[in-house]
């Protein structure tokens, strides 16, 4: 079925949405934002993604609509290239090749052919602003080498950059100083706040500018939470600044609504504020959004904004401050603590999420399906506040069960943790919490794990501790004769020598628990809760541990710290294998006797998949990744694969997914990226076409007729206008019966003169013709009034033009006087 | 996907709403009801992910719908040499969605956008359209209408492609063949269409009423040793308005027989049908039929030829409501449409109202022939804007979740007798050096009763208490248990018969986890009754157990304090040690008292002495039990603390005090060692 590819590693979730700022489309149906290599396309209205946008070989740093047609993006890259992409379609139109790592991008609408990049050419630290023109040019790689210097010594961050009033001049603030170059003046001001050697003012750094887009007014963002408005900023004595304070907290972002009305800004509050007017007093406010904004944008309509959380999500507001849509990746702010998990009811991947949460990911869509709020009290994202974190996590009896471990620390001595058991209740189809246990060990929990096996008739959790005790939680009916209730009780505690317990697992069948003491490893019969036997290799403390399934099911795993993993047999109590392999990660596969497990080397992280029967490995890969590896998971696949070739058969049933220490999600295909892509041929492609509606052809046939006097306009402003109904001269000739009309090649002189008239003749040439022609009809009309009106037609003209007219006149007068005559001759000949 | 038509009056039409799962891995489900709206939920949250309203949507309503066959993107496929890994998005994107409406013109509403795509209208139908079916392959879209025409559409240039009469009456259903090469049309009888010359190539008898739906059953036929043209020998599946059979049909290669093979008996007009494709002959056709009724009706059958019998459902599904207390009967929620997922085990059924459908995975099992499930959908109707937006669940935390905390039972193992091997042998042990049990209890009683001769019968409540203890009588029990004066409580706890210790314990360790108030004046309660009759408990087998509760709440109530009392201890200890010995050196105290006190001592100590004797085998128990002796020593230390004072003040029965603490050291010595030893 399928072709024996190689094994790779592919990556899944995405890259982080929340590095730069998000740029809105002209008609705010879509968001751009940098994700990782790539641009990703967002809907605003459904938050699906539309379009990848691939090219780059590098971070995306930075990407701006092209102001001279906003149906193009540019994005700058590390890989030294910007690009020119038609986002609708998702093609790659141009490459315009730097050379410098780009750190941000900008573009000015005036700046026409040039955008702004920031580099850093020399130094590492050292960035400086420059304009790159991009030379106009068919081919579709060019090299952009024309480069201007523009400011130096700034800031790396886009945030410190802003280009004001259409471009004028450009703001970049960086520690105690904001800079202000004009580009006609083609100078810099500078003004300094005090520094930090003033106590009162020792977070005065700047953080972030904005410039109004109408006004000269510049907000800049500091670190101790004001916002200062700069105006006057041409002078530079005579400049002021007002104070804005309400973030107690550095401000992140700043950001002015297109029409300059209001300013936005957020920092860690979480607390989107909008500043009506530049007052202090006329706030709104947005609250409650989650985690840090880290930055603000507008759409260029002015419709929508939308702030970039460090939570890896992008919010989609309307003007009026209501939230509409959510752009959630995988969460990747905090650091994962319950390891990675799956959801036996939606088989989604679950693990920490937003703070106090557990967040629920699908796989197969990849997509976040939502985040259960565990801890369920107000997230206050405050700097230096201990906050309760989700540390331990397990899922029981087919998903029926969820134990949460929480705990907060504020000293040494003073720990808090909570234990919650939460039954799913199929009723309502939602997790209901039935027990609360607090301090259920005296000191940190170390493991948790429900006993699974399918013939247990009482649930059963056990959780070790660093106290020296594991406890073991079944689930009991307390019903009394007023509520029929069950709860969790403590069934047994268990300790060894007052060692740490560390880990703790069930075998396959639930008959034996494993608790692992530093170096010892007991096993327990979960019966009686007797202690049966003891394993100890001297071999540092156990990490993992881990019984066999199914035809390995006599045999017990661990994993020590001292890099060696031991294989016991549980029926003869003898160590059956052991080998030097420092394994960070050991996992089971639920659908057979295989483990994965990776090992973590100075070079990078290789993978073995192992059988515990065997010593040998089934399948090794060598440096999955550079980084550590700190979580993995088996998850089980929908349809099963077949696999025929044995290197690839421990991919069958099930799916290895890991989790490194960035934070990203891998996992082992073994596709080649070319079967993934459909041939362009194969893809559905269908033309929009949506018919004409009532209101189209109200507003479309105006519109197409501005367009095609535009048109004519533009194409023929001399020729036809006075060619089809304008020169009477021509009217006449074509309107007067040929039997009455002279001979041709009398005419001719005449004919061709007229079409030979140019714009500014045009108008002193016509009205005594239009008036010719009035006389011929009426032929009563006196000299006088002739004349008259000839005086009033130059003085309607524009002034500007009047000398021009003066010197055209003399020649024109002849022609005049010519055609006059000529007229009055042909004409009176009749 | 089927998908039944729109609600109109017409008695014909097919009933319930159209609505469809989207292809592959039925993400998403589309549902457009009888108000116009079309609705996208996501399956795997039970999130609105978009709602549409066409522009006509109150005169062209939504007939049926079709999700376009999956849209494969370009991905991210680029690979990065420095990381060696490649990134893949979201594999195929489900977009575009056609929609037939009652007026004749088809919509294309692109998911992933969220607005219209295109509208097929020139040269297609003029009256209502009944069904829309996509080509896999083609990209091509065919539709049949009332007004007797089936229309092949070019969906890349929004053009008719070819049109043709299906039918002499409206034609009510299409399905495509497995190749791509045939069409099944139905008015009344069902045809089978070439598509390549658009001739008839079958004829089957088809229902009594109009065919509401059509589906090709298996991909290959039974027989596999025969050439394979693509049609020949498959099966196909039909189902009409207002008929409870559905029909099953083969392709045969003889133009003759033209009835159908064999049928499927379902409660009620069939709504919805899904099935599982059986790709060899093994593989048996699994069929979910949901019902106008609102169940769900579940086949598993091989395809093998003729059946003359109508085959009953394996497995139906219902969905109810709880029926809450006695007055409210459980009412059946409708199922609207069920789906089987990749894995064929399990279904996803859609229930509830179209407004605010709840779409759940269900697992099958085949044993059951009858699953009924009960739901709650009460809490479903308000519309949940806020979880929308924010992909934040909460789940219930309500009073009826029970609280542990350290110190109640149920927090720490209940402390269980120890196995009968080892009550042996501390029976032994205690029973070598003492008196027997009865012995004992006719000494402390002549005791008590001198003691109650001596003293005034005023200041105490001894009988009270005992009546309380024994008639569990709250408010008997208030009246002595709330008394602040220390003097009562000391001859109270004094005089009170020794059966009665145990229950008063008991009892103060109940109101101990109780309210703090009053927990502090069972303190003093406590403190006096383990000083007062430690020798008593002392003699107890099962001390262990029957006080298990109450040493678990005091060590869990003195652990933040461990190292102060700890040394708290150590110095009552020694100084109420020092003051009874110039005490007995100053005067002369009654005989019967010395005498008590110098049998416990000895016994006491003996008895220590064993308990190390013993420990000192198991090396690794010892530091343990010291401390946990410690522990205890403590928390009564703790509790006389409090009115050391008044003790001191107190000469009475100070020269017992003294004793008894003592008493208490070796009492206390027992718990852990008891406790250690059932560990």
């Amino acid at each position: 079925m399928v072709e024996e590819e190689s094994i790779r590693v592919v990556h899944c979730g995405g890259s982080e949405l929340n590095f730069r700022r998000a740029v809105f489309s002209a008609d705010s149906k879509y968001i751009f934002c940098v994700s990782g290599d790539f641009v990703k396309v967002y809907s605003t209205a459904t938050e699906e993604c539309v379009h990848i946008l691939h090219g780059h070989r590098n971070l995306v740093t930075g990407i701006q609509l092209n102001p001279n047609n906003p149906l193009q993006l540019y994005s700058c890259s590390f890989d030294g290239t910007i690009k020119l992409w038609d986002y609708l379609d998702g093609i790659l139109i141009k490459t315009f090749i730097v050379g410098h790592k780009l750190h941000a991008l900008f573009t000015l609408a005036h700046a026409e052919d040039s955008v702004f990049v920031i580099t850093n050419k020399e130094k590492p630290d050292v960035f400086q602003l420059v304009s790159v023109k991009l030379p106009k040019s068919s081919s579709q790689e060019i090299e952009a080498k024309e480069l201007s210097f523009v400011l130096d010594y700034i800031n790396q961050s886009p945030k410190c950059i802003a280009f004001g009033n259409e471009g004028e001049y450009v703001a970049a603030v960086r520690d105690f100083y904001l800079s202000v170059y004009f580009f006609k003046k083609k100078t810099t001001s500078r003004f300094t706040l005090s520094s930090s050697r003033n106590k009162k003012h020792s977070k005065n750094n700047f953080t972030c500018v904005a410039c109004h887009p109408k006004e000269d007014c510049i907000a800049s963002g500091h670190m101790d939470g004001k916002i200062r408005l700069w105006r006057n900023f041409d002078d530079d004595k005579k400049y002021t600044y007002t104070c804005l304070h309400w973030h107690h907290d550095m401000v992140m972002d700043l950001a002015f609504s297109v029409t300059g009305t209001s300013l936005l800004s957020g920092g860690r509050e979480c607390v989107l504020v909008e500043w009506r007017d530049a007052a202090e007093k006329n706030k709104e406010f947005l609250p409650r959004l989650g985690s840090t904004i880290e930055h603000i944008s507008v759409s260029p309509a002015g419709d929508l904004f939308c702030t970039s959380h460090s939570d890896n999500k992008i919010i989609v507001i309307h003007r009026n401050l209501d939230a509409s849509a959510v752009i959630q990746g995988l969460v990747k702010d905090r650091s994962i603590f319950t390891g990675l998990m799956i959801d036996p009811r939606t088989k989604a991947l679950v693990l920490n999420g937003k703070p106090g949460h557990l967040q629920f990911y699908s796989l197969q869509s990849d997509k976040q399906l939502y985040n259960l709020d565990i801890i369920q009290q107000e997230y206050i994202n405050d700097d230096g506040l201990i906050q309760i974190e989700l540390t331990k996590a397990a899922f029981g009896c087919y998903g029926n069960w969820l134990a949460t471990v929480e705990q907060r620390q504020e000293k040494e001595t003073e720990l808090e943790l909570q234990m919650k058991l939460w039954m799913y209740n199929k009723k309502t189809q939602g997790f209901v919490l039935n027990t609360k246990i607090s301090m259920p060990h005296d000191d940190h929990i170390t493991a948790l794990c429900f006993c699974n096996a399918e013939k247990s008739e009482i649930p059963t959790l056990v959780t070790a501790s660093k106290d020296g005790y594991f406890k073991v939680w079944i689930l009991t009916d307390d019903s009394d004769i007023y509520k029929k209730a069950v709860g969790w009780t403590c069934d047994f505690v268990g300790s060894y020598h007052k060692y740490q317990a560390t880990n703790c697992c069930f075998s396959e069948d639930g008959s034996l628990l494993a608790v692992s003491f530093e170096e010892i490893v007991t096993i327990w019969d979960s019966e009686t809760w007797e202690l049966k036997c003891t394993f100890c290799q001297r071999a540092g403390k156990i990490r993992h541990l881990c019984f066999g399934k199914f035809t390995c099911s006599k045999y017990l795993l661990g994993g020590t710290e001292d890099g060696i993993l031991c294989c016991w047999n549980l029926l003869s109590c003898t160590l059956e294998w052991s080998t030097k392999l420092n394994i960070r990660v050991m996992e089971p596969d639920p659908y057979s006797e295989n483990f994965a497990a990776v090992s973590q080397s100075s070079e990078g992280s290789d993978l073995f998949v192992f059988k515990p029967s065997e010593p040998r490995p089934l399948y090794i890969q060598k440096n999955i990744s550079r980084e550590e590896v700190q979580w993995g998971v088996f998850v089980p696949r929908d349809v099963p694969e077949l696999f025929s070739s044995e290197a690839h058969q421990w991919l069958n049933r099930s799916q290895f997914y890991f989790l490194t220490k960035s934070q990203s999600l891998l996992t082992f295909s073994t596709k080649s990226p070319e079967e993934k892509l459909t041939p362009t041929s194969k893809q559905l492609l269908t033309e929009e076409s949506l018919p004409t509606t009532p209101f189209y052809f109200i507003l479309g046939k105006h519109r197409q007729q501005q367009d095609e006097k535009l048109n004519e306009t533009l194409e023929n402003e001399l020729v036809q206008l006075p060619l089809t109904e304008n020169i009477p001269a021509v009217n006449e000739l074509l309107h007067t019966p040929a039997h009455v009309l002279p001979s041709a090649s009398f005419l001719c002189s005449m004919f061709i003169n007229s079409l030979l008239l140019s714009k500014e003749t045009k108008s002193a040439e016509e009205i005594p013709d239009d008036v010719d022609m009035e006389e011929e009809k009426e032929s009563d009309d006196s000299d006088e009034e002739n004349d008259f009106t000839e005086k009033a037609q130059v003085t309607s003209d524009p002034g500007l033009e009047e000398d021009i007219i003066h010197q055209l006149s003399k020649s024109e007068e002849k022609e005049l006087r010519k055609l006059r005559k000529v007229d009055y001759s042909w004409i009176a000949a009749l | 996907m089927a998908a039944g038509g729109g609600g109109s009056c017409d008695p014909l039409a097919p009933a319930g709403v159209p609505c469809a799962f989207s292809p592959d891995r039925q993400a998403y489900f589309a549902l457009a009801s009888t108000d116009g709206h079309l609705r996208v939920w996501e399956t795997a949250n039970n999130r609105l992910h978009q709602e549409y309203v066409p522009s006509a949507h109150l005169s062209g309503t939504c007939t049926c719908l079709a999700w376009a066959p999956a849209r494969l993107q370009a991905k991210e496929s680029h690979q990065r040499k420095k990381r060696k890994s490649e990134a893949v998005g979201t594999s195929d994107q489900i977009d575009l969605l056609a929609l037939g409406t009652a007026v004749g013109s088809i919509l294309l509403y692109s998911t992933v956008k969220g607005e219209l795509h295109s509208k097929l209208i020139s040269g297609g139908h003029d009256n209502r359209i009944n069904c829309v079916q996509w080509h896999e392959d083609s990209g091509c879209l065919y539709s049949c209408s009332d007004d007797k025409y089936i229309v092949e559409w070019n969906v890349q240039t929004c053009k008719v492609k070819c049109k043709w009469k299906g039918d002499n009456s409206s034609v009510t259903s299409l399905c495509i063949s497995p190749d791509g090469k045939m069409l099944l049309s139905a008015g009344r009888t069902i045809k089978l269409w070439v598509l390549e010359t658009k001739e008839v190539y079958r004829h089957f008898t088809g229902h009594a009423t109009p065919v509401s739906s059509l589906m090709f059953t298996t991909i290959r036929p039974p027989n596999e040793s025969q050439p394979f043209d693509g049609i020949t020998g498959l099966y196909f599946l039909s189902g009409a308005v207002h008929d409870r059979l559905l029909n099953v049909w083969q392709v045969r290669s003889e133009n003759k027989e033209k009835s159908a093979v064999m049928s499927f008996t379902v409660t009620d007009e069939p709504v919805y049908i899904d099935l599982t494709l059986s790709e060899n002959k093994e593989e048996p056709v699994k069929l979910a039929v949901v019902c106008r009724d609102g169940q769900v009706h579940l086949f598993e059958h091989i395809l093998n030829g003729h059946c003359k019998k109508p085959l009953t459902s394996n497995c139906t599904i219902q969905i109810t409501t709880p029926g809450k207390g006695k007055k409210s009967t459980p009412k059946p929620i409708p199922i609207l449409a069920a789906g089987f997922c990749p894995d064929k085990m399990s279904l996803l059924l859609v229930y509830g109202n179209w407004f605010q459908p709840t779409i759940e995975r269900v697992a099958l099992n085949s044993k059951e022939t009858h699953m009924c499930l009960v739901r709650d959908i009460s809490n479903c109707w308000a519309p949940k804007v806020e979880t929308a937006i924010t992909k934040v669940r909460t789940p219930v935390m309500n009073s009826e979740a029970k609280v542990l905390v350290p110190g109640i039972p149920g927090h720490h193992a209940a402390i269980r007798p120890p196995p009968p091997t080892k009550e042996v042998e501390t029976k032994r042990k205690l029973g070598g050096n003492e008196v027997s049990i009865e012995e004992r209890l006719g000494a402390m009683d002549i005791d008590t009763k001198e003691e109650k001769d001596d003293l005034l019968q005023t200041n105490s409540f001894p009988v009270l208490l005992t009546q309380g203890l024994e008639s569990n009588d709250f408010e008997m029990l208030n009246k002595v248990l709330q008394t602040r004066n220390l003097n009562l409580i000391k001859k109270t706890v004094l005089r009170i018969p020794l059966h009665a210790v145990i229950p008063l314990l008991q009892e103060l360790t109940k109101r101990l986890q109780g309210h703090p108030n009053s927990a502090v004046l069972m303190v003093q309660w406590l403190k006096c009754v383990l000083t007062v009759h430690a020798s008593y408990l002392s003699t107890l087998p099962d001390l262990v157990h029957q006080l298990g509760t109450l040493y678990q709440l005091m060590e869990s109530r003195v652990k933040t304090f461990q190292k102060l009392s700890h040394l708290h201890g150590k110095l009552i200890l020694l100084i109420t040690q020092v003051t009874a010995s110039e005490k007995t050196k100053g005067m002369t105290s009654p005989g019967q008292k010395a005498k008590l006190v110098y049998e416990e001592e000895s016994s006491e100590e003996e008895s220590d002495d064993e308990v190390a004797d013993k420990d000192s085998d198991d090396d690794w128990d010892e530091d343990e039990e010291q401390k946990e002796s410690e522990k205890d020593e403590d928390i009564d230390e703790e509790n006389e603390e409090e009115d050391e004072d008044a003790e001191e003040k107190e000469e009475n029965g100070e020269d017992r005090d003294g004793a008894s603490e003592k008493e208490l050291n070796g009492d206390s010595d027992l718990d852990p060692e008891n406790e250690s030893e059932e560990e």
